[in-house]
């Protein structure tokens, strides 16, 4: 089954004709991600990559079939390009860029709720299902299918979660990085609710980073849920001190301060093994 | 990016808030001009403009400077040149600036505004909602910091509408959390909701008024004043990014940001090269456990290459309380090859005094080993992170 996407996903790219969308978009066909489309505005009626470019998502859609799309459009043209996505009731998007700014992400997430629309992202390696699809930028060299759904926090320690896997033995269900940024799309809950229901999946790794309570998210509902997989987390920032900013408002949101212990806290009380390094992953992996 | 008082004050007043009157100065006879014009007769503030919060609460490294803070009360015309002597070019080091303070070279010089009460005031993202929210909170004379920590119920938190700011029973429940009069129902609603246009309209990620004041007639008035803006944004805000203050920023960071990089410095020893803020953590946490401190981190983000390598190396091999350096660089394309080169070209150009070990992983691993032990530089490869780290450690321990 996997999670979000499958080898039967058609998905579409915003922003295909882009140097950074081609090279992704063709390392993706070549993996057997079900592209069907492209878009650009007003490059319509154009192909790229043997692929059908149309004006809109909406256009492509109904042309397509379509349900998902990965982005890459530059950060000021994030905003629209999700608009569009939203309007055109996809089931996911998937949002590459970095440096979108804050603002724009808070009307995007106006722009989410109460709509049938899913994002990944941004600043997001994106979500891979190995031997299926690879929608964003992963190696996709260093994945191989198996039973481990891994979602991250930071873009780079999830490269580190698939080798960990491999380290085990083990392959992954579904690769999902969940984006950098201050404001990001689906969070870790929207991502283990599924990875509990996927008969695919048999445990999860997470990875968690400093700032925000996600991690504290997660924790509380893992404890309540009553069919619980395992979960093995991972979080990053312990060393990190506090201090190189000015004003407080920033701090008092999150109560004071907020360390990558009391998420780790958290994350052991509700019955998630935490490791202290992130390669002592796959050790955790074979007790299982 | 954050900008000084002065500047702050100067785009909220464009919002309808109010602040005393005021003005720059930068040497002490230009200080007494500007109390002059700013008010016949004193008390005046003399308030240091330098990037930190707790100024008042600060101390100056020189002994000329007197021992009071960076925020004064002068009474008379000749005490404003003494006092701003004193103050100008003196180091300022508060609870935010670290031991090294932060050089002190404007002064903002203020009307003395007589006030019945202070408050706190803030606005800032949370993230987790995600919503501008507003803070505020009664404090006297206790740290707004210390009472989040200790008395978080003391401070009133309030989501804001994107697009209409507060409504007016959000207004009422702030009049009657901060006791504050029915005079100045009117004057605080314009107060939050100028703060909230302001944040919307210049892309700000921070706003705080600390204190707020209450005037006689009830009025609020911005006693002080911080603000910080979205970097990713700037392009939109070419008079904002104009107001950047290249002296506030460290040598380093200003060259790192000029190539996007992140870069941030700490008390350890080790200089790292990462291309993720979670890897950056992670390797800290991994020297950590060690006993050892990270001297600073350089992410160097996305698309690395070459150059990107060879810059950054450049930037931390500059920075002297680095005994050694890690490269732990995880890439989704990454040629390790290319990395190889820019490590071999950067440390061949400002010479390599320091163990450095390098893990890689993507393609030609081996022609990158290759290129490094061709070069015959003093370089360590390691295939995971952990072995790097302790690699690492191990090289400073016997350089030593």
């Amino acid at each position: 089954m996997s999670i979000f996407v499958d080898a039967d996903t058609k998905v579409i790219c915003q922003g295909i004709t882009g140097t950074q969308a081609t090279f992704h978009v063709r390392r993706s066909l070549d993996y057997g991600t079900r592209f069907v489309a492209g878009v650009t505005p007003e490059k319509g009626g154009t192909t790229h990559l043997g692929l059908p470019v149309f004006n809109s998502v909406k256009e492509a859609r109904e042309a397509t079939g379509a349900t998902a799309s990965v982005m890459f459009v530059p950060a000021p043209a994030v905003k629209s390009a999700i608009k569009d996505a939203v309007e055109a009731e996809l089931d996911l998007v998937v949002c590459i860029a970095d440096s979108v700014p804050i603002k724009d992400m808070l009307e995007v997430r106006q722009l989410l709720r109460g709509s049938k629309t899913k994002l990944i992202g941004p600043n997001t390696p994106g979500i891979i299902t190995p031997g299926g699809a690879r929608l964003g930028i992963f190696p996709e060299n260093i994945h191989q299918p198996g039973r481990i759904g891994i979602v991250s926090r930071s873009s780079t320690l999830t490269y580190e979660a698939v080798i960990e896997t491999t380290r085990a033995g083990m392959g992954q269900s579904t690769v999902i990085g969940l984006g950098d940024d201050m404001i990001i799309g689906i969070d870790f809950v929207e991502a283990l609710e599924r990875f509990m229901r996927d008969d695919e999946t048999d445990a999860v790794i997470i990875i968690g980073q400093l700032g925000g309570t996600f991690e504290e998210e997660a924790a509380r509902w893992y404890k309540n849920l009553e069919h619980k997989k395992p979960i093995i987390g991972f979080v990053a920032g312990n060393a990190v001190p506090f201090g190189h900013k000015i004003g407080y408002a920033g701090d008092i949101i999150t109560k004071g301060h907020i360390t990558a212990q009391d998420k780790i806290d958290a994350m052991q009380d509700a019955g998630m093994t935490v490791v202290k390094k992130i390669t002592a992953i796959h050790e955790e992996l074979a007790k299982l | 990016m954050n900008i000084h008082e002065y500047q702050a004050k100067k785009i909220l007043s464009r919002y309808g808030i109010n602040i005393p009157k005021g003005g720059v100065a930068y040497t002490p006879n230009e200080a007494r001009n500007v109390a002059a014009a700013v008010s016949g007769r004193g008390p005046w503030m003399l308030k240091a403009q330098i990037q930190s919060g707790a100024r008042n609460r600060g101390y100056f490294l020189e002994k000329s400077a007197g021992n009071k803070g960076g925020i004064r009360i002068v009474k008379s015309r000749r005490d404003i040149v003494k006092e701003a002597e004193k103050m100008l070019g003196s180091t300022l080091v508060t609870m935010q600036t670290g031991p090294k303070g932060k050089l002190v070279s404007r002064l903002y010089v203020e009307a003395f505004n007589k006030v019945k009460k202070i408050f706190y005031t803030g606005m800032v993202i949370d993230r987790m909602v995600p919503a501008v929210t507003l803070l505020v909170a009664e404090t006297k004379d206790e740290e707004i910091a210390k009472i989040a920590l200790t008395e978080p119920e003391k401070i009133l938190k309030i989501r804001l509408d994107l697009q209409k700011g507060a409504v007016p029973s959000q207004i009422q429940e702030v009049l009657d959390f901060l006791h504050l009069e029915p005079k100045s129902a009117h004057s605080t609603e314009n107060f939050i909701n100028g703060l909230h246009r302001a944040f919307v309209e210049t892309d700000a990620t921070m706003i705080e008024i600390n204190p707020t004041g209450v005037l006689r007639d009830g009025r609020l008035i911005a006693l002080d004043a911080k603000m910080s803006f979205d970097g990713n944004a700037l392009y939109r805000h070419k008079d904002i990014s104009r107001l950047q203050d290249d002296y506030e920023a460290d040598d380093r960071e200003l060259q790192a940001a000029k190539y996007k990089f992140n870069y941030s410095e700490f008390d350890g020893s080790i200089g790292c090269i990462v291309n993720g803020d979670g890897l950056a953590m992670a390797a800290m946490d991994s020297l950590n456990s060690r006993g050892v401190g990270t001297a600073c981190f350089l992410n160097v983000k996305g698309g690395v290459d070459k150059d990107k390598i060879a810059s950054g190396l450049k930037i931390i091999m500059t920075n002297p309380k680095v005994e050694g350096i890690l490269v732990n660089i995880l890439g989704g394309f990454l040629r390790c090859n290319l990395i190889a080169d820019g490590i071999v070209s950067a440390a061949s150009e400002v010479g390599l005094n320091v163990p450095l070990v390098v893990r890689f992983e993507g393609t030609n691993k081996d022609e990158a080993k290759e290129i490094l032990e061709h070069s015959k530089l003093p370089i360590i490869i390691a295939d995971d992170m952990e072995t790097a780290v302790s690699r690492l450690v191990q090289a400073v321990e016997e350089s030593d």
